[in-house]
């Protein structure tokens, strides 16, 4: 399968953002994928939200997610023959962060390369209003 | 049980495919329905003095004025989606044994004039803590079970040929019921053939998308007793879920092992400490069948097999009506029709009654679940 995939179309998609997800946001706008941990328990939460769902603290550091690898993934066509797209919207998990799991495209990549445990590197894209990770798998 | 409510009528339109029943409008098929339940039931609409609804619900006030309920008592909705199906019968059966209501009626429907189901998530407004699956390219919740369904087969061995006798097994089922949309016989090899919408799903792996509407009339037990058709009684009926299964498909972090299930087993664990039964003693099971993978991760969930097993237990044949669990007989979602799992209560109700089209001999309990979903999710079991 010669197949690689594409970036979503995200062009017209305006993001909304609240301010317990502002951050997340904020940071990808710099390039960089950060994932909120509670500041007095450590557990990290998803989606961002106004409390530790462990110990209801308020508080929120963001963290570097470090790396990722993919948990799940499913495929997508779309259009026919020549004309037709593949995209690859995939759960990837970051054992750093307490085995979170964000969903995200897989992008630029051979079908044949996708698969559960493949470790990704971040990339990025863009929505109307922000600045949107997607992922790439490492090829060695 | 003595204050065991009933399912005391049943109503339904005929099934359209998806955009075929206008001009009807929609509340014009949620009347017909309960009309139909009601006169089924050997009652009028005078009796009525309760609904009870799921999935965001209907207009009251519009249903009591445009069939002249003269006064409700009792006028709810489960939350969430179609995860409340069957606990609609939760919400009536507590309204009657509670005596807010003596006559409810539930109901479900829908119409697809505009928009698909099967497109839901791109007509849905984003909200912060959604923006993330729009930006991955998500648009239906078809797309987002795809995801459990692979690491299901990546964690179990589970094989697309078990997604396959889902649906090959409902179609079988089909072929004899005039109501099905889809009777003709599906074959292996046409079910591998079928185009991948959401790899490693296929179109086939996808409900129909139909309109339509089902009511039921539930009362209590004893007034059943003395009504037209033979009682189906609420056994046991259960609503809600646990902070690990949260909202599903649209959350994603359930821990593992949770993660490769239907969310049900809570569930399923009340149903059969209310009832007094477990899946042994199950003769029939309506299963909430939007995606094929999620009938074999519920028959898991409700100790039909075990966790993991249940890829090569549907394989064995185990749900076809000779099988060990005959599962929706009525051809389910997949090929009867989609009316958000009423039509899998409908069918209870006739395998209870004796007069299934496709009839589980000497049927005594019927298992019904809501779909894998957002919480609530829901159950119910019934008895004849």
């Amino acid at each position: 399968m010669s197949d690689v995939s594409a970036h979503p179309s995200l062009s017209g998609y305006e993001v909304p953002i609240d301010s317990w997800t502002q951050p997340f946001w904020d940071a990808t706008a710099t390039r960089k994928l950060v994932l909120p941990r509670c500041a007095d328990c450590d557990r990290f939460r998803w989606p961002p939200g106004p409390f530790c769902p462990g110990c209801h603290s308020q508080r929120v550091e963001w963290v570097p997610a470090g790396d990722g690898q993919i948990y799940s993934f499913t495929i997508i066509t779309k259009g026919d023959g020549d004309q037709h797209q593949v995209f690859v919207p995939a759960l990837i998990e970051f054992p750093e962060a307490g085995g979170l799991r964000l969903v995200a495209a897989i992008v630029e990549t051979p079908l044949a390369a996708v698969r559960i445990g493949a470790r990704v590197e971040l990339s990025w894209s863009h929505a109307a209003n922000a600045t949107v990770p997607v992922f790439k798998i490492v090829t060695l | 049980m003595k204050h065991e409510s009933a399912i005391a009528g049943v109503g339904a339109t005929p099934y359209y495919f998806r955009g075929q029943s206008a001009p009807q409008t929609l509340y014009e098929m949620i009347c017909k329905a309960i009309l139909a339940a009601v006169e089924d039931a050997g009652l009028t609409i005078r009796d009525v003095d309760g609904l009870a609804f799921y999935s965001m619900g209907f207009d009251s006030g519009l249903i009591a004025e445009s069939l002249g309920i003269p006064e409700l008592t009792f006028a709810s909705t489960v939350s969430g989606t179609g995860g409340g199906s069957a606990g609609v019968l939760d919400l009536a059966a507590m309204a009657v044994e509670t005596g807010r209501a003596k006559t409810v009626i539930c109901v479900g429907a829908c119409q697809q004039l505009q928009i698909r189901y099967g497109t839901a998530f791109s007509h849905m407004p984003v909200t912060p803590e959604k923006a993330w699956e729009r930006a991955a390219g998500l648009t239906g919740p078809g797309q987002v079970f795809a995801l459990i369904a692979r690491r299901h087969m990546h964690t179990y061995g589970t094989r697309r040929e078990a997604f396959a006798e889902v649906v090959i097994s409902s179609r079988l089922y089909a072929a004899t019921r005039e109501s099905a949309i889809r009777r003709r016989p599906l074959s292996i090899d046409e079910y591998m053939a079928a185009p991948m919408l959401a790899d490693p799903l296929c179109r086939l792996d996808f409900t129909l998308e139909t309109d339509g509407a089902v009511a039921f009339v539930v009362t209590s037990g004893e007034r059943a007793r003395d009504l037209k058709r033979r009682p189906v009684y609420i056994a046991a009926s259960a609503h809600g879920g646990t902070c690990e299964w949260g909202r599903a498909f649209h959350w994603l972090n359930m821990p593992d092992p949770i993660f490769t299930t239907a969310g049900s087993e809570p569930i399923a664990a009340r149903l059969y400490a209310a009832a007094g039964i477990g899946p042994k003693e199950i003769d029939v099971a309506l299963i909430y069948d939007h995606f094929s993978p999620l009938v074999i991760m519920q028959l898991e969930d409700y100790g039909f097999c075990h966790r993991g097993e249940g890829g090569a237990f549907v394989e064995s044949g185990a749900i076809r009506i000779n099988g060990s669990i005959p599962v929706n007989p009525h051809g389910g979602h997949l090929s009867e029709a989609y009316i958000i799992g009423m039509t899998h209560i409908r069918e209870a109700v006739e395998q209870l009654r004796g007069e299934a089209v496709n009839q589980i001999e000497g049927a005594q309990f019927a298992l019904v679940t809501g779909g894998p979903a957002p919480i609530p999710m829901s159950g119910a079991i019934l008895r004849n």
